[in-house]
Protein backbone atom coordinates (compact mmCIF):
# COMPACT_ATOMS: atom_id res chain seq x y z
CA UNK A 1 0.00 0.00 0.00
CA UNK A 2 1.23 3.35 -0.78
CA UNK A 3 2.23 5.63 1.63
CA UNK A 4 -0.34 8.38 2.86
CA UNK A 5 2.65 10.69 4.51
CA UNK A 6 2.36 14.04 3.37
CA UNK A 7 4.26 14.09 0.28
CA UNK A 8 4.16 15.74 -3.40
CA UNK A 9 1.74 13.22 -5.75
CA UNK A 10 0.02 13.39 -9.05
CA UNK A 11 -3.64 15.05 -9.52
CA UNK A 12 -6.58 13.05 -10.15
CA UNK A 13 -9.21 15.11 -11.99
CA UNK A 14 -12.96 14.43 -10.70
CA UNK A 15 -14.10 11.98 -12.55
CA UNK A 16 -18.18 12.50 -13.07
CA UNK A 17 -19.05 9.62 -10.82
CA UNK A 18 -16.51 11.62 -7.82
CA UNK A 19 -18.40 14.57 -8.62
CA UNK A 20 -21.62 13.01 -8.14
CA UNK A 21 -20.93 11.55 -4.97
CA UNK A 22 -19.54 14.87 -3.56
CA UNK A 23 -22.81 16.35 -4.82
CA UNK A 24 -25.21 13.85 -3.34
CA UNK A 25 -22.94 14.15 0.12
CA UNK A 26 -23.12 18.20 0.17
CA UNK A 27 -26.81 17.88 -0.49
CA UNK A 28 -27.30 15.88 2.30
CA UNK A 29 -25.21 17.46 4.92
CA UNK A 30 -26.80 20.32 7.27
CA UNK A 31 -24.50 22.70 9.35
CA UNK A 32 -22.37 25.54 9.08
CA UNK A 33 -21.81 26.14 5.43
CA UNK A 34 -18.09 26.38 6.04
CA UNK A 35 -17.57 22.89 8.13
CA UNK A 36 -19.46 21.51 5.44
CA UNK A 37 -17.23 22.86 2.60
CA UNK A 38 -14.43 21.51 4.83
CA UNK A 39 -15.69 17.93 5.27
CA UNK A 40 -16.46 17.82 1.40
CA UNK A 41 -12.80 19.58 0.53
CA UNK A 42 -10.69 16.64 3.53
CA UNK A 43 -12.96 13.95 1.63
CA UNK A 44 -12.31 14.79 -1.92
CA UNK A 45 -8.60 14.67 -1.17
CA UNK A 46 -9.29 10.83 0.57
CA UNK A 47 -11.23 9.98 -2.32
CA UNK A 48 -8.49 10.77 -4.26
CA UNK A 49 -6.19 9.01 -2.17
CA UNK A 50 -7.80 6.09 -2.34
CA UNK A 51 -8.51 5.93 -5.53
CA UNK A 52 -4.79 6.04 -6.25
CA UNK A 53 -4.21 2.97 -4.04
CA UNK A 54 -6.79 0.93 -5.95
CA UNK A 55 -4.92 1.96 -9.32
CA UNK A 56 -1.81 1.59 -7.68
CA UNK A 57 -2.89 -2.10 -6.97
CA UNK A 58 -4.04 -2.68 -10.43
CA UNK A 59 -7.58 -1.13 -11.01
CA UNK A 60 -8.60 0.64 -14.34
CA UNK A 61 -8.71 4.31 -13.18
CA UNK A 62 -12.95 4.53 -13.11
CA UNK A 63 -13.16 0.80 -11.76
CA UNK A 64 -10.53 2.39 -8.96
CA UNK A 65 -12.83 5.31 -8.37
CA UNK A 66 -15.63 3.40 -7.92
CA UNK A 67 -13.81 1.02 -5.47
CA UNK A 68 -12.74 4.33 -3.42
CA UNK A 69 -16.34 5.44 -3.25
CA UNK A 70 -17.60 1.77 -2.02
CA UNK A 71 -14.57 2.30 0.46
CA UNK A 72 -15.95 5.39 1.99
CA UNK A 73 -19.86 4.38 2.28
CA UNK A 74 -23.24 5.66 0.34
CA UNK A 75 -23.77 9.60 1.45
CA UNK A 76 -26.26 8.92 3.49
CA UNK A 77 -23.75 6.83 5.65
CA UNK A 78 -21.37 9.59 5.24
CA UNK A 79 -23.30 12.24 6.19
CA UNK A 80 -25.01 10.77 8.73
CA UNK A 81 -21.66 9.89 10.57
CA UNK A 82 -20.76 13.67 10.06
CA UNK A 83 -24.18 14.66 11.72
CA UNK A 84 -23.12 14.77 15.43
CA UNK A 85 -19.83 16.83 14.63
CA UNK A 86 -22.33 19.40 12.40
CA UNK A 87 -24.65 19.75 15.19
CA UNK A 88 -22.71 20.72 17.39
CA UNK A 89 -20.66 23.00 15.51
CA UNK A 90 -23.53 24.65 14.38
CA UNK A 91 -24.82 24.75 18.02
CA UNK A 92 -21.44 26.12 19.15
CA UNK A 93 -21.29 28.81 16.41
CA UNK A 94 -24.57 29.88 17.06
CA UNK A 95 -24.31 30.14 20.77
CA UNK A 96 -21.07 32.44 20.18
CA UNK A 97 -23.27 34.50 18.16
CA UNK A 98 -25.86 35.01 21.10
CA UNK A 99 -22.90 35.48 23.39
CA UNK A 100 -21.29 38.62 21.13
CA UNK A 101 -24.88 40.36 20.56
CA UNK A 102 -26.27 39.67 23.93
CA UNK A 103 -24.60 43.05 25.05
CA UNK A 104 -25.31 44.96 21.72
CA UNK A 105 -29.22 44.29 22.20
CA UNK A 106 -29.12 44.82 26.18
CA UNK A 107 -27.58 47.82 26.38
CA UNK A 108 -30.04 50.08 24.59
CA UNK A 109 -32.58 48.56 26.71
CA UNK A 110 -30.49 49.41 29.87
CA UNK A 111 -29.97 52.76 28.68
CA UNK A 112 -33.89 53.51 27.90
CA UNK A 113 -34.98 51.81 31.25
CA UNK A 114 -32.36 51.94 34.01
CA UNK A 115 -33.70 53.00 37.01
CA UNK A 116 -33.60 56.65 38.52
CA UNK A 117 -31.35 57.29 39.90
CA UNK A 118 -28.66 54.68 38.35
CA UNK A 119 -27.46 53.32 41.50
CA UNK A 120 -30.30 51.57 43.36
CA UNK A 121 -29.48 48.29 44.08
CA UNK A 122 -30.16 44.85 42.05
CA UNK A 123 -34.33 44.99 42.97
CA UNK A 124 -34.80 48.56 41.69
CA UNK A 125 -32.53 46.94 38.21
CA UNK A 126 -34.79 43.62 38.18
CA UNK A 127 -38.13 46.45 38.42
CA UNK A 128 -36.94 48.11 35.20
CA UNK A 129 -35.17 44.84 33.50
CA UNK A 130 -37.61 42.02 34.68
CA UNK A 131 -35.67 40.02 32.32
CA UNK A 132 -32.41 40.01 34.06
CA UNK A 133 -32.70 36.51 35.23
CA UNK A 134 -33.51 34.84 32.06
CA UNK A 135 -30.59 36.46 31.04
CA UNK A 136 -28.40 34.61 33.68
CA UNK A 137 -30.35 31.81 33.25
CA UNK A 138 -29.24 31.78 29.08
CA UNK A 139 -25.72 32.88 29.80
CA UNK A 140 -24.98 29.85 32.12
CA UNK A 141 -26.29 27.50 29.57
CA UNK A 142 -24.13 28.90 26.85
CA UNK A 143 -20.82 28.94 29.01
CA UNK A 144 -21.90 25.53 30.33
CA UNK A 145 -22.59 24.22 26.69
CA UNK A 146 -19.49 25.84 24.97
CA UNK A 147 -17.46 24.07 28.05
CA UNK A 148 -18.46 20.48 27.78
CA UNK A 149 -18.45 20.81 23.85
CA UNK A 150 -14.61 22.37 23.60
CA UNK A 151 -11.69 21.99 24.81
CA UNK A 152 -12.83 22.07 28.19
CA UNK A 153 -14.38 18.44 27.67
CA UNK A 154 -11.44 16.85 28.41
CA UNK A 155 -12.05 17.53 32.14
CA UNK A 156 -15.86 17.97 31.96
CA UNK A 157 -18.69 15.72 31.16
CA UNK A 158 -18.96 15.71 27.44
CA UNK A 159 -22.28 17.34 26.03
CA UNK A 160 -23.59 15.47 23.05
CA UNK A 161 -24.69 16.95 19.70
CA UNK A 162 -27.85 16.61 20.94
CA UNK A 163 -27.89 17.80 23.94
CA UNK A 164 -25.85 20.86 22.36
CA UNK A 165 -28.85 21.50 20.35
CA UNK A 166 -31.72 21.42 22.73
CA UNK A 167 -29.31 24.32 24.85
CA UNK A 168 -28.94 26.13 21.82
CA UNK A 169 -32.98 25.92 21.57
CA UNK A 170 -33.23 27.05 25.15
CA UNK A 171 -31.18 29.78 24.87
CA UNK A 172 -33.23 31.54 21.62
CA UNK A 173 -35.94 30.75 23.18
CA UNK A 174 -35.09 32.12 26.40
CA UNK A 175 -33.71 35.28 24.30
CA UNK A 176 -37.05 35.52 22.33
CA UNK A 177 -39.25 35.68 25.29
CA UNK A 178 -37.19 38.33 26.49
CA UNK A 179 -37.36 40.52 24.00
CA UNK A 180 -40.64 40.17 23.75
CA UNK A 181 -41.55 40.58 27.36
CA UNK A 182 -39.07 44.24 26.96
CA UNK A 183 -41.16 45.48 23.86
CA UNK A 184 -44.35 44.48 25.40
CA UNK A 185 -43.27 46.24 28.61
CA UNK A 186 -42.51 48.97 26.72
CA UNK A 187 -45.59 49.35 24.06
CA UNK A 188 -47.84 49.20 27.26
CA UNK A 189 -45.46 51.51 29.81
CA UNK A 190 -46.84 54.67 27.15
CA UNK A 191 -43.44 56.32 26.81
CA UNK A 192 -43.00 58.63 24.66
CA UNK A 193 -41.77 57.10 21.50
CA UNK A 194 -37.41 57.91 21.55
CA UNK A 195 -34.95 57.19 19.09
CA UNK A 196 -33.42 55.00 21.65
CA UNK A 197 -36.17 53.03 21.96
CA UNK A 198 -36.79 52.94 18.54
CA UNK A 199 -33.32 51.00 18.15
CA UNK A 200 -34.01 49.21 21.20
CA UNK A 201 -37.00 47.58 19.58
CA UNK A 202 -34.68 47.06 16.26
CA UNK A 203 -32.13 45.16 18.10
CA UNK A 204 -34.54 43.03 19.85
CA UNK A 205 -36.65 42.11 16.58
CA UNK A 206 -33.67 41.41 14.87
CA UNK A 207 -32.92 38.79 17.91
CA UNK A 208 -36.13 37.71 17.66
CA UNK A 209 -35.82 36.83 13.84
CA UNK A 210 -32.53 34.95 14.62
CA UNK A 211 -34.12 32.94 17.57
CA UNK A 212 -36.59 31.29 15.32
CA UNK A 213 -34.42 30.63 12.67
CA UNK A 214 -32.13 29.58 15.15
CA UNK A 215 -35.00 27.32 16.90
CA UNK A 216 -36.33 25.86 13.62
CA UNK A 217 -32.88 24.66 12.70
CA UNK A 218 -31.57 23.27 15.70
CA UNK A 219 -34.86 21.23 15.89
CA UNK A 220 -34.92 19.97 11.72
CA UNK A 221 -31.21 18.59 13.26
CA UNK A 222 -32.54 17.01 16.03
CA UNK A 223 -35.13 15.02 14.12
CA UNK A 224 -32.38 13.77 11.66
CA UNK B 1 -7.43 -11.70 10.57
CA UNK B 2 -10.94 -10.77 10.70
CA UNK B 3 -12.02 -7.14 10.81
CA UNK B 4 -13.20 -5.69 14.04
CA UNK B 5 -16.39 -4.04 14.42
CA UNK B 6 -15.87 -0.23 14.97
CA UNK B 7 -18.55 -0.61 18.07
CA UNK B 8 -15.70 -3.25 19.86
CA UNK B 9 -13.99 -0.36 19.94
CA UNK B 10 -16.16 2.08 21.88
CA UNK B 11 -13.95 4.02 24.24
CA UNK B 12 -10.25 3.15 22.52
CA UNK B 13 -10.67 4.75 19.54
CA UNK B 14 -9.35 8.02 20.85
CA UNK B 15 -6.50 6.53 22.46
CA UNK B 16 -5.79 4.69 18.80
CA UNK B 17 -5.89 7.91 16.77
CA UNK B 18 -3.43 9.58 18.71
CA UNK B 19 -1.42 6.76 18.89
CA UNK B 20 -1.62 7.10 14.80
CA UNK B 21 -1.03 10.71 14.93
CA UNK B 22 2.21 10.41 17.77
CA UNK B 23 4.70 9.58 14.97
CA UNK B 24 3.76 12.49 13.04
CA UNK B 25 1.10 14.80 10.80
CA UNK B 26 -1.18 12.68 8.83
CA UNK B 27 -3.81 13.36 6.82
CA UNK B 28 -7.45 11.59 7.15
CA UNK B 29 -7.22 8.80 4.64
CA UNK B 30 -3.72 8.06 5.55
CA UNK B 31 -4.89 7.85 9.68
CA UNK B 32 -7.47 4.95 7.98
CA UNK B 33 -4.29 3.07 6.54
CA UNK B 34 -2.42 3.44 9.69
CA UNK B 35 -4.84 1.90 11.44
CA UNK B 36 -5.44 -0.97 8.84
CA UNK B 37 -1.67 -2.18 8.27
CA UNK B 38 -0.79 -1.31 11.36
CA UNK B 39 -3.03 -3.67 13.29
CA UNK B 40 -2.73 -6.19 10.38
CA UNK B 41 -5.91 -5.25 8.92
CA UNK B 42 -8.30 -6.27 11.66
CA UNK B 43 -9.30 -2.33 12.55
CA UNK B 44 -10.66 -1.69 9.34
CA UNK B 45 -12.40 1.00 10.00
CA UNK B 46 -14.94 3.21 7.75
CA UNK B 47 -14.44 6.95 6.53
CA UNK B 48 -17.60 7.63 8.85
CA UNK B 49 -16.08 6.41 12.15
CA UNK B 50 -12.47 8.04 11.78
CA UNK B 51 -12.71 11.29 10.07
CA UNK B 52 -15.74 12.60 12.73
CA UNK B 53 -13.47 11.04 15.44
CA UNK B 54 -10.67 13.54 14.23
CA UNK B 55 -13.19 16.36 14.40
CA UNK B 56 -14.22 15.38 17.72
CA UNK B 57 -10.60 15.14 18.73
CA UNK B 58 -9.27 18.81 17.57
CA UNK B 59 -12.56 20.22 19.38
CA UNK B 60 -11.16 18.22 22.25
CA UNK B 61 -7.74 20.11 21.75
CA UNK B 62 -6.04 16.83 21.56
CA UNK B 63 -5.21 17.45 17.81
CA UNK B 64 -4.86 20.12 16.19
CA UNK B 65 -4.76 20.43 12.07
CA UNK B 66 -3.34 22.70 9.14
CA UNK B 67 -4.43 22.77 5.50
CA UNK B 68 -1.91 22.47 3.27
CA UNK B 69 -1.64 22.55 -1.11
CA UNK B 70 -0.13 19.60 -2.36
CA UNK B 71 -0.52 18.70 -6.42
CA UNK B 72 -3.15 21.49 -6.73
CA UNK B 73 -5.15 19.70 -3.97
CA UNK B 74 -6.33 21.28 -0.57
CA UNK B 75 -5.31 18.44 1.81
CA UNK B 76 -6.29 18.65 5.71
CA UNK B 77 -3.12 17.10 8.05
CA UNK B 78 -3.58 16.25 11.68
CA UNK B 79 -1.14 16.61 14.32
CA UNK B 80 -0.79 15.88 18.13
CA UNK B 81 -1.08 19.20 20.44
CA UNK B 82 0.67 18.98 24.01
CA UNK B 83 -2.33 18.17 25.42
CA UNK B 84 -2.96 15.13 23.28
CA UNK B 85 0.49 13.98 23.83
CA UNK B 86 -0.42 14.28 27.72
CA UNK B 87 -3.77 12.10 27.17
CA UNK B 88 -1.61 9.46 24.67
CA UNK B 89 0.13 8.60 28.12
CA UNK B 90 -2.65 8.82 29.89
CA UNK B 91 -4.72 6.27 28.08
CA UNK B 92 -1.68 4.00 27.46
CA UNK B 93 -1.19 3.54 31.05
CA UNK B 94 -5.18 3.22 31.43
CA UNK B 95 -4.95 0.30 28.35
CA UNK B 96 -2.45 -1.23 29.92
CA UNK B 97 -4.12 -1.86 33.51
CA UNK B 98 -7.27 -3.00 31.31
CA UNK B 99 -5.35 -4.91 29.30
CA UNK B 100 -3.59 -6.57 32.09
CA UNK B 101 -6.81 -7.26 33.80
CA UNK B 102 -8.75 -8.42 31.32
CA UNK B 103 -6.16 -11.01 30.09
CA UNK B 104 -5.55 -12.70 33.52
CA UNK B 105 -9.03 -13.26 33.74
CA UNK B 106 -9.51 -14.39 29.93
CA UNK B 107 -7.05 -16.42 30.28
CA UNK B 108 -7.21 -18.12 33.39
CA UNK B 109 -8.43 -21.63 33.49
CA UNK B 110 -8.77 -22.32 37.08
CA UNK B 111 -11.25 -20.35 39.44
CA UNK B 112 -11.42 -20.47 43.37
CA UNK B 113 -14.27 -21.89 44.45
CA UNK B 114 -17.00 -20.39 46.26
CA UNK B 115 -18.60 -21.64 49.55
Amino acid sequence: MASHRITAHTDIRPAGELAGYLSDLAAQLRGPRHVREAILTELRDGLDHATEDHIAAGLPPDQATTAAITQFGTPHAVADAFGGELATAYARRTIVWFIATGPLVGIWWLLLLHPSPWRTGLIALLGAIPVIPLIVVAIATAGGTLATTGPLMRWLPETGPRWALAATTAIATLCMVGDLTMITMLMISGMPTRPLAAIAVAASLTRIARSITTVRHATRMRSR
Amino acid sequence: MLPMRPELLKGHLDALLLAVLETGPQHGYAVIEALRSGSDGALDLPTGTVYPALHRLERAGLIASDWQTVGGRRRRSYHLTPAGHAALGEQRAVWDQFSTAVTALLTSRTWPATA
